[in-house]
């Protein structure tokens, strides 16, 4: 979304040597005179210092809120909550620690299929396909981020689960090395159905932030690399490629912070069953889709506690793992990339 | 490169001459010669099958969930199905009428809270350039990965717990909560394409700031602002997270409603499922599309 | 400049109206006394969903003015939102013990018995008979792993049935609190000592005792939905949802050791037990009788004694009168069976107690 608001006309005189810039790059004005008040009506002040407050008592509310309702979890099991492993409603325990491990499971796997393929169409994007078709096929694939996640889970529980019980599912198991990860009794709903959705609703991320990454590598580098006899894919994988390591990075980061927070989609097909999995087939659970089905009969009290305390421990990783990314992301310099939905809302 | 920059050569067609730079660049030329060019050539083509394999798998998941949506959706699809409030099991005539008023109603509290106070925190970042501003706008950038799920819970304690009854205005809050980041850095980013030339001007013939701001930059700004607004919509009008804790009963909105019927054994609640979710995905579709319309049509005015 | 000043105050009265903190002070303000509209929210148990959903369409239809809105999320789910005091009424499938009771915000609750439902034990077998008959015993043996393949010999003894497929056995329980599995639950612990055993315990629980074993799923939909798509399954799910699914059931060891399918007439064969019923003697598992369901239950509509306003309990006064007398006819067709007489005076009776 960012290239498609900077794609709005500019303003007929271009301004991008005129002004300073801001301590993150922001276009801030030309300091030409030291705290000089302009002539402004309290009405506006009022309006952008009340935005403001409320965006923070916002911000703020929300974690605050969190993190007291939580106490009270924490109080009781202390922070052997986030490593228990029990499940046991009644006594608040939610076995926060097989829930982050079902959490980072599924995140993991569907980072190894999300990365390869992402920046496979990425390179194909910004490399191989004519420029004529590049261009709607990149806006397909953002179209894919556009679509509501329900739906996705919707198509994942009604049409993949099926296919991957009868079909896919006993195929995996027959691998030659990976196999013993596939094996078990194969139902449908699964950890790895459900990385597979994780890896669906995250390839837009990647791709776009990667395509963004790979184009910003300075032409003279592509062309110093072929002046010097580099085929085209040497000069992808010895200049392009490490050039936007950092902007992958960003985009990778970046689409695991969106794989964390996915609750719904995850909650269909994850099969729902709150102990580590000892195979990819089996039926596992995450924060996400624990907290969609156990907050609403969470017993006042303690079982509440608990169950906003996962959503406490989940805030915490994504606001980390976001964190970090965004960090990645204005490391590289230039603009400021827009984040993880408004990338390509 | 003294000489080469002050020459007015950008920095970035300026090599790195440093030494770690220049053993990189060794290395890079003496692998890339290691082969022959047949072997080379070879690889090259090799990767290009893979990667357009890559592009293949990426936009099947895609095709086929469309392709499953419309074609099994639209069985469901009617004027009756679109008009008429869901019955009960066995009664025929049913539709999801209130699912799509309450959506709509929902996403209009939202777009109540959300979108006067993204336009309002943008101008706050834009007018000032400082921590404060910098915090915020980092802290917007990380709210708007903060799952929706989290923001759901929050609306519960804020309103349903509160004023002790679900609600549809709980559920626009948590759902303008959730849109609000993504709204006020796009109309941050519009604002700034704005030139500070023209802002300066108006400031210079003596017209307040807020003046400037709502004739100059809210004016140059409208078309990314409308088009960012309006993709923050079509995302918000497709979540289900924020609506689980807070609205009174799933068939009043159309996330819901899917999310319900998906897990039902029977056809027709599955049927129905799917018809809903043809119309969330053909709404989503148009407010996407017409976002990207407003863009280009503007675009291609000031060529 | 008087214009734009002007502007600037309209702008921020606009502004200021449609801030939604004043659309939620005038929601939750507005007492259903100004308007003749009345709406009335439920949440609670999945297994009475349809009955209640054509009992509540029926009403609205007769009583342009009511809405009535049900969340089927499950028991618990009903008990803590009007512990919390967010709905207007919640069911239960399960009574309100009193440490729940006592929890309740908003003072004393009311118990009224509106439905008499039971539990179907479902399987997906292909090739076996509807009504496989199953006893206690067996079925804690299924259920705690002990026996895992349809052909087995038990199974074959107590049902009658030899020809069962080598099918591995999937059994599936509910993941979420739930009425029925507090059902079987403690059927089983009546009937089979090795249960009782295994759990550890002979107090009958929500939570299904055993969630490691099998497979669990959400709600009467999620078990019905896994049945019908996984060969070897076999789960309890309300006997609403099984009859419209058209499952295979299993016909169940009675109290009086006969064998018996669940069907409206049977599950009120078990209802017709209940002659002193009450929110504390609630239980009518494997009960004894020719044709006597052993998995029913009632289910139980909590609400407030004390309401909000007068309209409130008046309309919810008249809507539960009307689902324990005239909505009992719709009980037969969807799965359920009708209150005896004596329950449906102790609902009344309980209805009285309404107060605003």
């Amino acid at each position: 979304m960012s290239d498609l608001i900077a794609s709005l006309p500019p303003s007929p005189v271009a301004g991008s040597s005129v002004a300073g810039e801001g301590d993150d790059g922001s276009q801030a004005l030309r300091p030409w005179r030291k705290r000089r008040r302009l002539p402004s009506s309290p009405l506006y002040a009022i309006v952008r210092w009340g935005g403001a407050g409320l965006f923070a008592a916002l911000v703020i509310g929300l974690i605050v809120s969190i993190v007291s309702q939580s106490s009270q979890a924490f109080a009781h099991s202390g922070l052997s909550f986030l490593w228990s492993g029990t499940w046991n409603p009644d006594a608040g325990d939610y076995a926060g620690g097989t829930l982050v491990a079902g959490t980072v499971i599924t995140t993991l796997v569907a980072m190894i299929i999300v990365v390869p393929i992402g920046l496979g169409i990425s390179v194909s994007l910004s490399e191989l396909i004519p420029r004529w078709l590049a261009g709607p096929l990149s806006t397909s694939i953002e179209f894919l981020a556009a679509v509501p996640s329900i739906v996705v889970g919707l198509w994942a529980l009604l049409v993949l689960s099926p296919l991957f019980a009868t079909d896919v599912e006993p195929a995996l198991e027959r691998l030659p090395v990976l196999g013993w990860f596939f094996h078990g009794p194969a139902y449908g709903p699964s950890v790895l159905l459900a990385s597979v959705v994780l890896a669906i609703m995250t390839l837009p991320t990647v791709v776009a932030l990667s395509r963004t990454a790979l184009g910003g590598v300075p032409l003279a580098d592509r062309e110093a690399a072929m002046a010097l006899g580099a085929t085209h894919w040497q000069v992808v994988r010895r200049t392009v490629l490490p050039g936007a390591r950092s902007g992958i990075a960003a985009a990778i980061t970046l689409a695991v912070g969106r794989a964390l927070g996915e609750s719904i989609a995850v909650a269909l097909v994850i099969g729902n069953r709150p102990a580590i999995p000892h195979s990819l087939l089996a039926p596992g659970a995450t924060l996400g889709s624990a907290i969609v089905n156990q907050f609403a009969e969470a017993s006042p009290g303690l079982g509440t506690s608990a169950v906003i305390a996962l959503a406490g421990i989940l805030l915490l990783l994504t606001i980390l793992v976001n964190v970090a990314g965004q960090l990645l992301v204005r490391r590289r310099g230039g603009r400021r990339l827009l984040g993880v939905r408004g990338a390509v809302v | 490169m003294r000489t080469l920059r002050s020459a007015g050569v950008p920095d970035s067609a300026i090599p790195d001459m440093g030494v770690a730079a220049v053993a990189r660049r060794r290395v890079v030329v003496r692998d890339c010669a290691r082969h022959s060019i047949r072997r080379r050539r070879m690889t090259g083509r090799a990767m290009q099958v893979i990667c357009l394999i890559a592009v293949l798998i990426g936009v099947t998941p895609l095709v086929a969930l469309v392709i499953a949506t419309v074609s099994k959706g639209a069985g469901a699809l009617s004027i009756g199905f679109l008009l008429h409030a869901p019955t009960p099991e066995g009664v025929p005539g049913g539709g999801i009428s209130t699912a799509i008023v309450g959506s709509g109603e929902i996403v209009a509290y939202a777009v109540a809270l959300a979108v006067p106070l993204g336009l309002f925190i943008a101008l706050f970042l834009f007018e000032r350039a400082g921590a404060i501003a910098s915090s915020i706008r980092f802290s917007a950038d990380v709210m708007s990965g903060v799952p929706s799920i989290i923001i759901g819970i929050f609306a519960y304690a804020v309103y349903v717990e509160r004023f002790h009854h679900f609600s549809n205005v709980a559920a626009g809050f948590a759902l303008g909560v959730l849109m609000l980041p993504i709204m006020v850095r796009a109309n941050e980013e519009a604002m700034r394409t704005v030139s500070v030339d023209l802002w300066e001007a108006g400031i210079s013939l003596g017209a307040r700031r807020s003046r400037v701001a709502r004739s100059v930059v809210l004016r140059g700004a409208l078309p990314g602002v409308v088009t960012g607004n309006l993709l923050a919509l079509a995302r918000g009008v497709g979540e289900t997270a924020p609506l689980l804790f807070t609205v009174a009963s799933p068939t009043f909105a159309m996330t819901l409603l899917i999310f319900n019927d998906a897990t039902q054994p029977f056809p027709d609640a599955q049927q129905t499922a799917w018809g809903t979710a043809l119309v969330l995905l053909t709404l989503v579709l148009i407010l996407s599309v017409t976002a990207r319309t407003i863009a280009w049509t503007l675009n291609r005015k000031t060529r | 400049m008087k214009r734009s000043r002007i502007a600037h105050v309209l702008f921020a009265l606009a502004a200021v109206l449609i801030a939604p903190c004043w659309l939620s002070v005038a929601n939750s303000a507005a007492s259903p006394a100004a308007t003749s509209a009345i709406t009335l929210d439920g949440a609670g148990a999945n297994s009475i969903a349809p009955f209640f959903e054509k009992v509540f369409y029926d009403y609205e239809q007769l009583h342009a003015k009511v809405t009535v809105n049900y969340s089927p999320a499950g028991s618990s789910v009903g008990i803590k939102d009007i512990q919390e005091n967010t709905v207007d009424f919640g069911d239960s499938e399960i009574p309100m013990s009193a440490s729940a009771l006592a929890a309740a915000k908003g003072g004393t609750v009311l118990q009224v018995p509106v439905e008499l439902g039971g539990v179907a034990i479902s399987y997906n077998v292909p090739g076996a008979p509807n009504g496989l008959h199953l006893d206690g015993p067996t079925l804690a043996a299924i259920f705690d792993g002990a026996i895992t393949n349809w052909d087995s010999p038990v199974i074959a003894k107590v049902s009658g049935v030899s020809n069962l497929p080598k099918l591995a056995i999937v059994p599936v329980h509910r993941a979420d609190s739930s009425g029925p599995g507090w059902d079987l639950d403690q059927y089983l612990i009546a009937t089979s000592l090795n249960w009782k055993l295994k759990i550890g315990t002979s107090k009958p629980s929500t939570s299904w005792p055993l969630p490691d074993l099998g497979e669990g799923e959400q709600l009467n939909t999620g078990v019905a939905t896994f049945i019908k798509a996984t060969p070897g399954a076999i789960g309890y799910v309300s006997f609403g949802y099984a009859s419209k699914a058209g499952f295979t059931n299993a016909a169940l060891e009675n109290g009086s050791g006969a064998y018996v399918l669940p069907s409206s007439y049977t599950i009120g064969q078990a209802g017709a037990q209940a002659t002193h019923l009450s929110a504390t003697n609630f239980s009518i598992i494997d009960e004894s009788g020719p044709s006597t369901y052993p998995l029913a239950n009632f289910s139980w509509t909590l609400l407030y004694k004390k309401q909000a306003n007068a309209a409130k309990s008046a309309a919810l006064d008249k809507l539960f009168h009307y689902v324990v007398t005239t909505g009992q006819q719709q009980a037969k067709s969807l799965g359920y069976s009708p209150l005896p007489a004596n329950v449906a005076q102790l609902a009344k009776t309980t209805l009285a107690e309404l107060q605003s």
